[in-house]
């Protein structure tokens, strides 16, 4: 049964090249442009994992992921957090954040973390 | 013959030896004497002794008979013939300075003696001049008064140009944009200059004699700017670039910039403190604007890469098995090009962090010789060109920050590459040394004079001429050497133009002030 990822970037490029990537790899993709509405669309898809960006309008990745974590543990559902920022290594620990990786990144090593979060 | 020569006083009665050894006294005597008949006709000569011959250079004959004015030559409207002529009007003694011509024309001065001899009734009778030749000791006079008046021009010369160098330093010190503060030992402020009271909205009065702590609201009543300042004058260590972030009354917050030099004079400038300040707070936010934006801009610039990095990946999963190499290659190249504009990025983005403060130092235990071993490896992977040697080991385990470490390695390793496009060898030699971890990265390159080896290391600086055959940013080495300072080691290089360089680094084992905290 193939696995569903929502993927949460405020930029479209990104989103619609991880949509195609992680469609190949055979994941189903839900993704959304705007941070908001991460916490609708956990109760409707009941995604297996998110993919974060770091750095959104109003609501950032690391203020999304504290109110999940404030309810929903990592082991139940794995965030990974993407983003340019060099500092992500330690935001991701402090906010909670199963794993993380930088842009631009790897698509092998992307789908590897991807794969050991899911396990 | 006796009786010719005296013949004007032969009514007087004396014996004729008493008159010639009168007379022979009279010629041994260095004045010139003249006797004159004021009973006669225009008061001629009647007598001179051989001086007077002597300074005149005319002889007797020339002389006796004569008035005494044939000596003024042309020269007749002195002032002195005046006095004579009143002296002799009233039958008076008098002295004067009067210009007389020789028989040759030569100019002499006359100091000349007048004195008349009256008969039993107090009639003048005749009249005894003695003469002086006065032009050594006039000519002297004048040479004096002369050196006199120059002396005087020059030194009211000297006055007038220090005063004009004094009106210059003033008018210098007064328009300068920078405030200028002098204090006497003891702190208290002796003078401020006018850009001092317009920058800090103050007024002579409420500055001057007071003490530097007290100006204000306290603003330089800093416990660490204190103890520098109390330092100058016993040890002549200078306050330099002492920045102080105050809210300051009548301007607000604002950030300046202090240096303080003891005045290196003796004399009443001594042991005095200069301190300069500038208002650097424009200045400053200049270059956080510039920060921001290049942390700005290289960031927006990450995401479209992120997208066409991702893009490319995806094509080369895509690419059916059997397409041709041309295909494969091309993705190859790309993928190549994209990772290059990513560390250039990547590169901006740390100078503005650095430029912030912000590096953070993600430190963990690693093997050292590993490290190096597997970026020398990475590197030589994609270069042909270079054969990368590496002489050594430390051995050791190092705590630190290994992503930037490995950053720092293979900047130098690709600037070595980079540098000696004709050298075939790249060596890397690690030791250790004391307590310190070196590495030093050779190459067989161009080389880098004396005069720029400290500025490569600067941001943005790129040597002159390198610019075209070689282009870059002028980071490289800025971010190496910060992130070598933040784990408390040294960068720096040795190097001769065209006989290459050697980069090297040391890195503490033990950092001191941690090990006892």
């Amino acid at each position: 049964m193939r696995k569903k990822i929502l993927i949460c970037d405020d930029d479209e490029g990104i989103l619609d090249m991880l949509e195609i990537l992680l469609d190949s790899f055979g994941f189903d993709i839900i993704p959304e442009k705007n941070s908001l509405q991460v916490y609708s669309l956990i109760e409707r898809h009941r995604p297996d994992l998110i993919l974060l960006d770091l750095w959104m309008p109003v609501l950032s990745g690391d203020q999304v992921l504290k109110t999940i974590r404030a309810s929903t543990p990592a082991e139940e559902l794995p965030v990974i957090f993407i983003s340019a920022s060099r500092d992500i290594a330690s935001i991701a620990a402090g906010a909670g954040a199963n794993d993380y990786i930088t842009k631009p990144f790897d698509v092998e090593l992307l789908l590897e973390k991807i794969i050991a979060a899911l396990n | 013959m006796k009786d010719q020569q005296l013949a004007g006083i032969g009514r007087k009665d004396m014996s004729l030896l008493d008159i010639e050894l009168q007379r022979k006294a009279l010629d041994a005597s260095y004045s010139g004497i003249i006797l004159t008949d004021h009973t006669q006709e225009d008061n001629p000569i009647i007598y001179c002794n051989a001086a007077f011959e002597k300074m005149s250079g005319y002889s007797r004959n020339e002389i006796i008979g004569h008035n005494c004015r044939f000596l003024q030559g042309e020269d007749r409207n002195q002032e002195a013939r005046g006095t004579i002529k009143e002296a002799i009007r009233h039958g008076e003694s008098c002295v004067v300075e009067i210009r007389n011509y020789s028989k040759s024309g030569e100019l002499f001065w006359n100091e000349l003696y007048i004195s008349p001899v009256k008969n039993n009734n107090g009639k003048v009778e005749y009249f005894i001049g003695v003469q002086n030749d006065a032009s050594k000791r006039k000519q002297g006079e004048q040479e004096l008064r002369y050196q006199h008046e120059k002396m005087e021009q020059k030194i009211s010369e000297r006055t007038r140009s220090l005063k004009e160098n004094e009106e210059f330093l003033a008018s210098i010190i007064q328009t300068m944009r920078e405030s200028l503060l002098v204090l006497d030992p003891g702190y208290r402020v002796i003078s401020v200059n006018d850009h001092f009271l317009t920058t800090f909205k103050v007024s002579r009065q409420e500055t001057e004699s007071k003490l530097l702590f007290d100006l204000g609201n306290g603003q330089w009543d800093i416990p660490s700017l204190r103890e520098m300042l109390e330092n100058i004058l016993p040890t002549n260590n200078p306050v330099e670039a002492f920045e102080v972030e105050h809210d300051f009354p009548h301007i607000g917050k604002k950030i300046m910039v202090l240096n303080a030099h003891r005045i290196e004079l003796e004399g009443q400038y001594k042991d005095q403190i200069l301190i300069a300040i500038e208002d650097i707070t424009e200045r400053k936010q200049i270059e956080q604007r510039k920060d921001d934006f290049l942390s700005i801009a290289s960031h927006e610039l990450k995401t479209p890469l992120t997208a066409i990095k991702g893009y490319v990946q995806i094509l080369n999963r895509l690419l059916p098995e059997n397409s041709g190499e041309k295909y494969k290659s091309v993705l190859q190249k790309t993928g190549q090009y994209i990772d290059r504009l990513n560390n250039l990025i990547a590169d901006l983005l740390d100078v503005s962090r650095i430029r912030t403060g912000n590096i953070e130092l993600h430190k963990h235990p690693f093997d050292f010789d590993q490290m190096i071993a597997e970026t020398v490896e990475s590197i030589q992977r994609a270069t042909k060109s270079h054969q990368l040697v590496i002489k050594g080991s430390t051995g050791h385990c190092y705590n630190g920050d290994e992503s930037y470490l490995i950053q720092v390695v293979s900047n130098l390793l690709s600037n070595a590459i980079k540098y000696s496009p004709d050298g075939k060898q790249v060596t890397i030699q690690l030791g250790v040394v004391a307590d310190y971890l070196k590495v030093s990265v050779t190459d067989r390159g161009m080389g880098i004079s004396q005069s720029e080896h400290k500025k490569i290391f600067d941001r943005f600086y790129r040597v002159g001429e390198i610019q075209q055959r070689f282009p870059g940013m002028g980071i490289g080495l800025y971010v190496c050497e910060q992130i070598i300072k933040n784990h408390s080691g040294t960068l720096w290089v040795e190097s001769e133009k065209g006989h290459g360089s050697t980069f090297s680094f040391t890195l503490p084992l033990s950092k001191p002030d941690t090990a006892n905290a």
